[in-house]
């Protein structure tokens, strides 16, 4: 049984999200990303939500799915939308019990501050569900192309990303059998002290670097025979054509979206 | 030329000469240009790897050496001045469209050959050449590995993305094949391998054998004129061993030269050509019949005989002039003709009474079993379940209850049912036994829940429903979970990848401190097990880093750090798996010593001639169920065989049958089908004799 990373949870569906170009869909989800922090009032907060809203209702992807990629960072929103409500003190004094005095301010903040948050989460995890792991390093090798010339190793980079992302499973069911075989063996890992802790991981660790090792001892070698030299002269398997139609429609959305962000901006 | 360092290997006239003009005409023949050069040629190549200078010098990293497989030095840990070379004076050329199979112990040097085949590395003295090109030169190993395809020992190490055709694509990619043709070939080769279907899966769910297949259709992607492959099947099950094997032999058909790296023999015997490796060295080399056919010299390079030549060999007493041959059918017809001469037969073992006496031998009744088999077990509901070791009652197991996160209950309780429904319980309402005192044999195909019920037996995962008891301590019996530790040992799959001190003597100690046992036995148990395992406890041996082992000693050290702990009961997942036949025999003595003495084992395997010859108990697995639980007879025996496999000698008496010889009860292991051979020309000869 091999265990999978919950980042890159890759949801296979045909929708027109999926199909999209995903240089197209990453530009346009780090676009919109960075858009959220602009967020600043209700009308806004409307408008983005409508745009991650559109998108979920076009890419068939169930919403338990897309929620539980979210899931870890929960308590962290939760955190600080506390913090800005017992903090912010601006605007009209609501509820005063004792110390804590909780203002208007305070409520819109923690609302806005944590919705938008949630908005850029939703978002980012989108692109996640919809875009295979192997297309978004192929996409971001593909933009990030020009800044080869200027002798950053994009290629190699982008390559040793997808090689990271293919090795979670082997390593962690690595480390799973190592565990077992050393639990087995009567490794105590339930020690008290810090010390001891550190000291029964090492019978864990020790294995689990030597193994990391192998694996990028046999995987180097059988690269240098499948006659992998670097970047240079490299083609590519997958061809990325935009589509004026598909994809045009995409930017043109996000484009409106941004003319519409700003307008609300400077109106209020 | 080749210089044979070994006398003996001379007297076989030497094979090269012999077979140079013969092989040239054949391969003329399949690739048509009618070109008298060899595809690869190696002349006096040596070759010391920069790691393995002095004898207690580690190497780089424990990768290294597991990794190329030895640092030269023997079992016995003693150090030869000439042994520091992995390769010492190799001349060998391949041509095109032949297939060569490297054989060879551990530490022999296959590896590295191959190795330098493929420009991956230079050799200290002497010349490679391949397509023209000297390996010597950047440019020219460059165009080498494009020409001469790879595959390695574990498909893991050989992806680099995590979706199957995108892995195929990556030579050509590299290679600068212009878009449309990488898709042509990306999918000529996955059909090539028979794996169309998972073109867009992710590596990670493929089992092993499927995994190994994909990174041959990447070797084949590139388009080679030969396909180099180093032990591809050492980590398969039976399954996949036989999906590669057949693959090697399709392509070698459509003219690709196969350089076949491996430690099973039967492999071999589809080869044009087979060499023999040790220390360094060509020790000999011809068709896999010449090779074979030297049986001493064959076991003394720490080789084995295929099947069907051991058996010609174990009966050249009785039945002389059998032909030492690899196929089943040709022997079996030649036994059949020589235990009945001209008609001669049995009363009531004629014709028609040998096919009813095999239809009889299938549904072999018990008594007769036992009669074969002393030891075997009776019926399991004729058992006093108390006295059983590890009793499975009733139990469930799910990874998704597991540790995967993404299955845990998430937004309410109807999602997470859904979720569970969806994934297959990895056990399912699995009861089985393992008598005290017995071998057990848990065997199944990939994913039938083998591992998973081992994790279960040493306490490592607990049932979702049922009960799980070992040695009469419940499993989920949390206040006794020490007491149960001290009863059960567990050697995990390549258990040399779970050592970790500094110090042999600090790993094996290990397992025994934690039981906080004094220091005196300790010491005690760590001797008596390295002992067990074939290893001398010297001070030198126990002061030495295990990284700095051979792959061999690496594996018994780690054996010895469970066998420490001395634990009435033992459980083995794959103790065979990547071993030589050397390696193998001495594992399969240390689990016969391991069983005299007393130890209940359970035991995973892949191998039903290790069922055969070394279990009294079996168990099936299919899809996280028992399918079959009984004695080596009562489950090979069964028609359709739940088994994954069958023992080669039974197979070998089924193809017996179909020539009119019946035996009965049929022989599961090889002495029990010489004997019972023996006993039947004996009797023919009698009978003969009287009338």
């Amino acid at each position: 049984m091999a265990l999978r990373v919950s980042i890159g949870q890759y949801y296979s569906a045909t929708s027109p999200i999926h199909s999209l170009d995903p240089r197209v869909k990453l530009v346009l989800t780090v676009v919109f990303m960075v858009s959220c922090f602009f967020v600043g009032n209700l009308p806004t907060l409307v408008l983005a939500g409508a745009i991650v809203g559109l998108a979920i209702a076009l890419a068939h992807v169930p919403l338990g799915r897309l929620l539980a990629q979210i899931r870890p960072i929960v308590l962290f929103l939760v955190v600080t939308s506390v913090i800005n409500l017992f903090f912010v003190q601006t605007g009209d004094l609501l509820v005063a019990v004792g110390p804590i005095r909780i203002f208007t301010g305070g409520v819109e903040a923690a609302l806005l501050y944590t919705l938008r948050f949630f908005l850029l989460l939703l978002a980012g995890s989108l692109l996640m569900l919809t875009t295979q792991p192997v297309a978004l390093t192929d996409g971001a090798e593909k933009l990030l192309a020009p800044l080869e010339r200027l002798g950053a190793p994009v290629s190699q980079v982008t390559l040793i990303l997808s090689i990271a992302l293919r090795f979670v499973p082997t390593l962690s069911q690595e480390a799973k059998n190592i565990v077992a075989a050393q639990t087995a063996r009567g490794a105590d890992l339930e020690n008290k002290g810090a010390l001891a802790y550190v000291r029964a991981c090492v019978p864990l660790l020790v294995p689990l670097f030597a193994s990391a090792l192998r694996h990028a001892e046999n995987l180097g070698r059988a690269m240098d025979a499948r006659c992998y030299t670097g970047g240079e002269g490299r083609t590519h398997y997958h061809v990325m054509r935009l589509d004026a139609r598909h994809d045009g429609l995409a930017i043109g959305v996000m484009a409106l979206y941004l003319v519409a962000l700003i307008a609300l901006t400077i109106l209020s | 030329m080749p210089s044979f360092p070994h006398s003996t290997a001379h007297t076989d006239a030497s094979p090269v000469s012999d077979r140079g003009p013969a092989l040239r005409a054949r391969t003329s023949r399949l690739s048509g240009d009618g070109a008298g050069a060899p595809l690869i040629s190696l002349r006096d190549v040596h070759f010391a790897y920069p790691g393995a200078v002095a004898p207690d010098a580690a190497p780089a990293s424990p990768a290294a050496s597991q990794a190329s497989g030895f640092v030269a030095r023997d079992d016995t840990g003693t150090d030869h001045n000439d042994g520091l070379e992995a390769l010492r004076g190799i001349t060998l050329d391949i041509w095109p469209g032949e297939h060569v199979c490297i054989l060879g112990g551990n530490g022999s040097g296959k590896s590295t050959l191959v190795q330098l085949m493929n420009a991956l590395l230079t050799p200290t003295s002497g010349t490679v050449e391949a397509f023209g090109y000297n390996a010597a030169d950047p440019e020219g190993a460059a165009q080498i590995r494009r020409r001469a395809a790879m595959v390695f020992q574990h498909p893991d190490d050989q992806m680099v993305t995590s979706i199957v055709a995108d892995d195929v694509a990556f030579g050509p990619e590299n290679l600068g094949i212009p878009q449309p043709e990488i898709v042509q070939r990306v999918d000529a080769a996955l059909a090539a391998v028979d794996m169309t279907e998972l073109a867009q899966a992710d590596p990670a769910d493929l089992s092993g054998g499927q995994r190994q297949r994909v990174a041959i259709a990447g070797a084949l992607a590139m388009q080679p004129k030969a396909l180099l492959l180093d032990e591809p099947s050492a980590m398969l099950d039976a399954q996949g061993h036989r999906a590669v094997q057949r693959i090697v032999e399709r392509l070698n058909r459509r003219g690709i030269a196969i350089v076949h790296v491996t430690h099973f023999m039967d492999d071999a015997l589809a080869a044009d050509r087979v060499v023999v490796l040790e220390r360094g060295r060509i020790a000999l080399e011809g068709t896999p019949d010449d090779v074979f056919a030297r049986r001493d010299l064959v076991r003394s390079l720490g080789l084995e005989q295929p099947f069907t030549l051991q058996l010609a060999d174990r009966l050249a007493t009785h039945l002389p002039g059998l032909p030492l041959t690899g196929k089943t059918d040709a022997l079996a017809e030649a036994i059949a003709r020589a235990v009945f001469p001209q008609g001669a037969s049995l009363p009531g073992t004629a014709d028609r009474g040998a096919r009813s006496a095999r239809a009889e031998a299938m549904s072999s009744d018990d008594s007769s079993a036992r009669a074969a088999h002393p030891n075997a077990s009776a019926p399991k509901t004729a058992r006093d379940r108390q006295d059983d070791a590890i009793v499975f009652d009733h139990v469930s197991f799910s990874y998704a209850d597991d540790a995967n996160p993404r299955k845990r209950r998430l937004f309410g309780r109807k999602r997470s049912q859904h979720g569970v429904r969806h994934v297959p319980l990895a056990l399912d309402d699995v009861c089985l036994t393992v008598p005290r005192g017995s071998l057990t044999a848990l065997i199944g195909c990939t994913g039938s829940g083998k591992s998973t019920s081992v994790e279960l037996a040493c306490a490592l995962k607990l049932p979702r429903s049922g009960h799980v008891v070992v040695g009469g301590v419940d499993t989920s019996d949390l206040e006794r979970r020490h007491e149960l530790r001290s009863q059960i040992g567990y050697v995990s799959q390549l258990p040399e990848r779970q050592l970790f001190a500094e110090t042999v003597l600090d790993d094996v100690a290990f397992g025994p401190r934690n039981l906080h046992l004094d220091s005196a036995e300790v010491d005690r148990r760590v001797h008596d097990a390295l002992t067990a395992v074939g290893l001398d406890p010297t001070p030198a041996l126990l002061g030495r880093s295990p990284f700095a082992l051979s792959g061999g000693q690496q594996r018994s050290v780690a054996i010895a750090g469970v066998l420490a702990m001395q634990t009435p009961m033992l459980v083995l997942d794959e103790p065979m798996a990547g071993l030589d036949p050397a390696g193998r025999a001495r594992m399969r003595s240390l689990i016969q010593t391991l069983r005299a003495s007393g130890v209940t084992l359970l035991m995973v395997t892949h191998s039903m001639d290790d069922v055969a010859e070394l279990a009294d108990h079996v168990v099936v697995l299919d899809h996280g169920k028992v399918v079959a639980e009984g004695s080596p007879r009562q489950v090979f025996e069964q028609t359709p065989c739940p088994a994954p496999g069958l023992p080669a000698p039974l197979a070998f008496t089924r193809a017996l049958a179909a020539h009119g010889v019946a035996l009965h009860p049929a022989p599961l292991t090889l002495d029990d089908l010489v004997t019972a051979l023996t006993n039947l020309c004996k009797e023919v000869f009698d009978h003969g004799a009287t009338r």
